[in-house]
């Protein structure tokens, strides 16, 4: 099941999620440069399209932290671009969800983790942003410190979990049930993909709108 | 379930890098574009609501011109009906004056005709009382009338003005005068020396008298001396009456 295709570049160790990963990013950067060569006020069918894309995912970050939204659209659209395309992949024969693989949801988590505290300490400053792990009272200071690991844990752990775990029920109804029988898997699959994608990047939206508004709601301007 | 280091930092990098393309390929132009067709969509909608404002003014503007020119019109209204009434009153009076005049002139006209009709009738009535006084007289007429008529014209001829008897004689002293005497019924020889006499003592001339019996004087004689005539006849009288009738009237 476990794909073994490595080779490696000196010290560099290159997986199949790390090769798919730069496949989906080529593919990503085709289409946004292939969609966004010739634009106009009043678009066509494909501008319209990603245009639509663009203007949900700005209105769902918008509608969380609307003074922030124009300073993290571009990580949580990425975030959720890339995940809906590298959890669907699966689906594709041959090709595996780079997501599959702890060490990519645990780059994307890490990157959560330090997201929210570049955002947080660039929108509120280092003190501001700092002084809010001592609200609303000092003690809770430890369970804040571990409410940042464990939810970036989480985040990795979930994402990993899930996308391994369905295309394990997968391949296993394959083996056991026949050629047919995992349509509906997959079906679930398509659904789970979205709905993990979506699930880690509104996370990822609200631990950031956390950060960056926390002191702002606590503060009387 | 391996934790592999290199592709966890590789990952990372990944990450950054398709953050950095798709943020300069795809969300920065689409938002650019997105922001003007905005920005154009509010210009359109501000340029719409000026012209709307514009549109607003003007009708307002046009209102109140409409306004204006409905007071205008309501004042030139009045001022030309008060004209007409001017003008109508104006012509009435004048018509009436004229109608005045034309009545007087009617009425002028009626009452002269009314006087020619009755000078008419006068006339003929003159006339007719002439005509019936003639036939009268004509049927009263005799030798006894003539005779009065006759005496009346020596005693005419008596009386007569000296500046009369001065023109009766003619500038020649020897010319005959000839005296032409016309009576309605025959004179007797006393009468006509009675006559001859009396007028060979008016006139200085030699006189020849010659006799007429003209019926249509009725009674009484002419003389017709020269140019002179004298009358003492009823027919020279009632011609007499009449004509001086008329000229009274």
């Amino acid at each position: 099941m476990e794909s073994d295709f490595t080779f490696t570049l000196g010290p560099v160790e290159i997986g199949l999620s790390l090769i798919t990963t730069w496949g989906i990013m080529l593919v990503l950067a085709i289409v946004a440069g292939l969609s966004t060569r010739r634009l106009e006020i009043i678009p066509g069918i494909l501008q319209t399209s990603v245009e639509s894309i663009v203007a949900t995912i700005d209105e769902a970050i918008t509608a969380v932290a609307p003074e922030h939204a124009r300073q993290i659209m571009p990580f949580i659209a990425t975030l959720w671009l890339f995940l809906i395309i590298a959890n669907l992949v699966g689906l594709v024969p041959g090709l595996h969800s780079p997501t599959r693989d702890l060490s990519v949801t645990s780059a994307l988590a890490v990157l959560v983790f330090f997201s929210v505290h570049w955002f947080g300490i660039k929108t509120l400053g280092l003190k501001s942003y700092l002084h809010h792990y001592l609200t609303p009272s000092p003690i809770l200071l430890p369970f804040h410190i571990i409410s940042e690991f464990t939810r970036t844990l989480a985040l990795a752990i979930r994402l990993f979990g899930n996308m391994m775990s369905l295309e394990m029920a997968a391949m296993l109804i394959l083996l056991v049930a026949g050629f047919l029988a995992p349509i509906p898997i997959l079906m679930l699959h398509i659904i789970e993909a979205l709905v993990q994608a979506y699930i880690f990047g509104m996370l990822a939206l609200i631990y950031l709108a956390g950060a960056m508004q926390s002191q702002q709601l606590n503060s009387p301007e | 379930m391996e934790f592999n280091l290199s592709t966890f930092v590789l990952e990372i990098i990944n990450f950054l890098i398709l953050i950095w393309i798709l943020q300069r390929l795809f969300y920065k132009p689409l938002l650019n574009v997105i922001a003007k067709r905005k920005q154009s969509i509010y210009q359109s909608l501000a340029d719409a609501k000026n012209l709307q404002q514009q549109a607003e003014q003007q009708r307002s503007l046009y209102e109140n011109r409409q306004k204006l020119w409905e007071q205008e019109k309501q004042t030139s209204l009045i001022a030309l009906e008060l004209q007409l009434d001017a003008e109508r009153v104006t012509q009435l009076n004048r018509l009436n004056t004229d109608l005045e005049q034309e009545r007087q002139k009617a009425k002028v006209t009626l009452s002269r005709q009314q006087q020619e009709h009755q000078q008419q009738a006068e006339k003929q009535a003159l006339k007719n009382g002439a005509k019936f006084a003639s036939l009268l007289l004509q049927e009263a007429a005799g030798p006894e009338l003539e005779g009065r008529l006759f005496i009346l014209m020596l005693n005419n001829l008596a009386t007569l003005p000296e500046v009369c008897k001065l023109s009766l004689t003619p500038l020649e002293i020897n010319k005959t005068v000839a005296i032409k005497i016309t009576s309605a019924f025959p004179l007797s020889l006393e009468m006509s020396q009675q006559l001859e006499q009396k007028l060979e003592s008016l006139i200085n001339n030699r006189l020849s008298f010659q006799y007429h019996q003209d019926v249509a004087l009725i009674a009484g004689l002419r003389l017709d001396i020269g140019s002179w005539v004298l009358n003492a006849n009823v027919k020279h009288e009632l011609v007499g009456f009449a004509e001086l009738d008329y000229d009274y009237n």
